[in-house]
């Protein structure tokens, strides 16, 4: 059932098995997993159904640098559903290398191997709407598909891995008739979380205070709490709630908020294929099952080992949209209708800095001269995005002189001085207001650069064409719209070593014995991949986790217990 | 000596196939009954038929003369269904020697019933008319220690117009596919074969377990949307389309009635215009869709020792069926209105 805290009497304490924060893609999948079980589960959500402006201004905030990253109360949504209502929808798993320790990546390493993912990517994929768990070509399809290049082979990338994409799937929308049914899960509506109250000793979380809006306010009683917010809100909560452990929960090595991380991402280049057009291909696939698939070149694991480089995704582009120079109708009406993009997607439509008159004109210019082109356009948009209940997912320029960007997307080292931290100012409900500090480092660029070097070479080599950039630009081009917004990743991580790490490998803060996080916030490094589907797979196995718990708590114990083994330093309290 | 043993509504997508399992068994001697009638014999080696108005107690007491054993397979509407029950019942509870009956009920008694249920589970909500009438012979047949019941879930298979013909023929048109939120319910699958060798095995169970019924579903029953994903792809019928809750309102509510009177008026005029006629998506089969009951199976699989055909051979089957069958248009003639 669904019910709203506006309608709770004031100052009731309410009772679960299992207490989730937050109802966005991580919380809904665990609710789900204990709809129709014996599970007493709460699920709170701070906000409404649909965004509501007092309700989304809780998550304002401050950045340092302005420049390099977006204000916090972007790219994520506080509403039933979370951020899946405005999220691209693309999918794809952690390859085996991003759980490894990695010498030449600092603080690197996973107290548990891809393996342990396995058995809940499949049903994580389906919750998404995105197939099959399914990510090469030669596994998705039971037909020839085309390839990026034909004929490019590369011993440093490979073309056959894929990206599939979700409808995109709003979780809320989609699953809301699930929770709705579900007669042992109670999802609270307009339930703001204003502490995690840890007992006496420090060990485990007694209640949790809750907030509304209209000045209501209750309380939380349950065998196990999980944090399912997103990065940036897990260290928000777990910063603020100080009663007990001053330094905040989980913080005693001042470690949560730090190795904040996003994705390094940026379009570079001038690509000129030297192929019949029809021998390139850097659109979409439709699988059987009617998914959007995509290849894209990706640097090998033997590679990333060999010369020491981070994880690292690119595809064939269009030409930057901004610079009316491309003359192309499509790209041209695609920047003057900026105003009714959302601004989650029209950064990289804008540019960076103002545009002048002139450039407007010629933009306007390239659509009058390629009108047709962009009618064609405008009518795909419209049956195939805007009415579509699975949208085409992104924008697809054909150049009928093959003539290409490369965008990429690379993982971004953990580094402990890019931090999420507490502001000075507080939120309508008292809560602290966070302040984003994002950093890049050497190693980033460095990965970037000789990644798209790399690509370059083989392009020369293989004679694919030419690809022509300023190799002092990448850290430019990688930065111009700052951190890739959306994903928020690190700032709770995961180890086995309470003074390297927040949580264990079941995502339980190390020294809390019923508080578990499901966020992106307990990947300890970002891989090349978007976090989505991975972090739902570990709220996946989270559930399973505490179904065994759970179960194991109603089982009497025997006579002769076993001797007792933690799965990290710190045993479960007493 | 071999069991004589009654089918009624023989010439139906069940009666038939339970008609050939019959005769391939070698102890049971069908006779087929149907209101269409005698040329279901018309080979040599075929069962004896005969033509019957199972609703007429007169024609089934002679009809049942020398049988041991009657399974009801009777289609029509609630008033034939209700009719035929209550004069077979009737027929059966005068005989001296009463016959073993095999009833079909169907999915439908459960109304709309969602989670696990067996078959102690009442009805919830309203029921549709169709499971009103099967409602009503269970209870006409209650307590009656000759009566089986079988509650069958979607059956499926080579054979069967409903929920393998027309869901073909709408999955190719890609007007199903991916339902999204409107397919998340339950399709309680179950094979032709199985439900065929669930009456042999109901006819024979012993009397101290008749009076019993009995789910027949596959016991892990994919969603709609997995079933209408997989046999989309067993017919080839791919890209699967995603179609929208608007889209689906739109057939359901706007597109089906005039597409089922049309279809009606159509069937009076000429049954191959009938067929090219698209079929409508009726509002009770998108309720369907969403309806997420699953039903328990335990009792078929240990009262009859039932073992069911895997999705993936059951799916494969009715799309190797469809396909030639839809070429050569014998399906759109089992679709046409009956």
């Amino acid at each position: 059932m669904i019910i709203d805290s506006y309608e709770l009497p004031d100052g009731q304490t309410l009772l679960a098995d299992v207490c989730i924060i937050g109802a966005g893609a991580a919380g809904i999948a665990m609710a789900l997993e204990f709809a129709g079980t014996g599970t007493d589960v709460l699920l709170l959500e701070a906000g409404g159904r649909g965004e509501e402006s007092d309700t989304q201004a809780l998550y304002a905030g401050s950045v340092a640098d302005a420049r390099l990253h977006s204000p916090p109360d972007r790219y994520r949504q506080r509403r039933f559903g979370g951020t899946t209502p405005i999220w691209g929808g693309r999918c794809m798993p952690f390859d085996a290398i991003d759980f490894e320790a990695r010498d030449y990546v600092p603080n690197s390493g996973w107290p548990l191997a891809r393996e342990a993912l396995l058995p809940y990517y499949d049903r994580a994929n389906r919750l998404c709407e995105a197939g099959e768990f399914s990510y090469t070509a030669g596994d998705a399809f039971h037909r020839p598909t085309r390839e990026i290049i034909e004929g490019f082979a590369s011993s440093h990338f490979t073309a056959d891995t894929l990206e599939r994409f979700s409808c995109p799937t709003d979780f809320g929308a989609r699953y809301g008739h699930k929770l709705e049914a579900a007669s042992n899960v109670r999802t609270v509506l307009h339930a703001n979380v204003t502490g995690l109250r840890l007992n006496a000793a420090g060990r485990s979380v007694d209640h949790l205070d809750v907030k509304n809006l209209r000045g209501g306010n209750f309380t939380v009683r349950a065998k196990h709490f999980v944090l399912a917010t997103g990065g940036l809100e897990v260290a928000r909560l777990l910063l603020a709630s100080r009663d007990v452990q001053p330094e905040g929960i989980g913080n005693q090595h001042d470690l949560v908020g730090r190795y904040y991380m996003c994705h390094l991402a940026g379009t570079i280049g001038a690509i000129k294929i030297d192929r019949p057009p029809s021998s390139v291909w850097h659109g979409y696939e439709i699988s059987d099952e009617g998914i959007y698939c995509r290849r894209r070149f990706a640097l090998r694991e033997a590679t990333q080992r060999s010369l020491k480089l981070g994880n690292f995704v690119a595809r064939l582009h269009h030409p930057r949209i901004s610079n009316p120079d491309h003359r192309n109708a499509v790209l041209s009406l695609l920047f003057l209708a900026q105003l009714f993009i959302p601004y989650e997607y029209r950064m990289r439509l804008a540019g960076a800095g103002s545009t002048r008159l002139a450039e407007w004109f010629k933009h306007v210019r390239n659509v009058a001269l390629g009108s047709t082109d962009a009618a064609g356009f405008a009518w795909h948009m419209l049956r195939d995005r805007k009415l579509a209940e699975r949208k085409f997912p992104t924008i697809i320029i054909h150049s009928k002189a093959n003539l290409y960007s490369l965008d990429f997307h690379a993982e971004q080292q953990p580094n402990p001085s890019s931090r999420v931290s507490l502001g000075a100012e507080t939120d309508a409900l008292g809560m602290p207001r966070i302040r984003v500090d994002w950093r890049y480092t050497p190693g980033d660029v460095d990965t970037v650069s000789r990644s798209v070097a790399l690509l370059a070479e083989d392009f020369r080599q293989q004679r694919i064409g030419t690809f022509d950039y300023d190799p002092n630009s990448v850290e430019t081009e990688m930065t111009r719209y700052g951190a890739f917004g959306g994903h928020h990743i690190g700032t709770a991580r995961m180890g086995t070593d309470p003074r390297s790490s927040v949580v264990n490998a079941d995502c339980r803060i190390h020294d809390v014995g019923n508080l578990f996080v499901a966020s992106s916030a307990t990947f300890p490094t970002s891989s090349q991949a978007n976090p989505t589907l991975t972090l739902i797979a570990f709220a996946l196995r989270l559930s399973a986790h505490l179904k065994t718990l759970l179960t194991r708590a109603h089982t009497p114990a025997p006579v002769q217990s076993e001797p007792r083994v933690c799965s990290d330093a710190v045993c479960e309290p007493t | 000596m071999k069991t004589r043993v009654l089918v009624l509504g023989a010439s139906g997508f069940i009666g038939k196939r339970v008609l050939d399992a019959l005769s391939s068994s070698d102890w049971a001697c069908p006779i087929a009954a149907s209101r269409r009638g005698p040329n279901l014999a018309a080979a040599a080696g075929q069962p004896e038929s005969l033509r019957l108005d199972a609703t007429d107690a007169g024609q089934l007491r002679r009809a049942m003369e020398g049988v041991s054993a009657v399974v009801n397979c009777v289609l029509g509407n609630s008033r034939t269904i209700i009719d035929s029950a209550r004069a077979l019942f009737s027929v059966a509870g005068g005989s001296p020697n009463p016959p073993r009956i095999v009833h079909f009920s169907s999915l439908a008694v459960y109304g709309e019933a969602a989670g696990d249920v067996d078959e102690s589970a009442a009805p919830v909500g309203r029921l549709s008319a169709y499971g009103a009438a099967k409602f009503e012979t269970e209870r006409l047949a209650a307590a009656n220690p000759s009566i089986v019941t079988l509650r069958p879930g979607i059956v499926y298979g080579p054979g069967g117009a409903q929920w393998s013909g027309r869901i073909a023929q709408l999955l190719r048109a890609h007007r199903l596919g991916d339902l999204g939120r409107g397919g998340d319910g339950y399709c309680n699958l179950v094979y032709i074969d199985d439900v065929a060798e669930a009456v042999l095995r109901a006819l024979r169970l012993p009397t101290a377990a008749a009076a019993m019924a009995f789910n027949l579903s596959l016991p892990h029953p994919p969603t709609w949307n997995e079933y209408l994903i997989r046999y989309a792809a067993a017919l080839g019928a791919v890209p699967v389309s995603r179609i929208g809750q608007r889209r689906l309102r739109f057939e359901s509510k706007v597109m089906a009635p005039p597409q089922k009177i049309a279809e009606l008026i159509a069937g009076k005029v000429s049954p191959r215009l009938a067929r090219r006629l698209p079929q409508p998506i009726p509002p009770s089969l998108v309720r369907l869709f969403q309806q997420e009951i699953r039903m328990k199976v335990g009792l078929a699989e240990q009262v009859l020792g039932l073992r069911w055909t895997p999705l993936e051979e059951g799916l494969r089957q009715a799309a190797a069926w469809y396909r030639p069958a839809a070429s050569n248009s014998v399906v759109a003639n089992s679709l046409a209105p009956h």
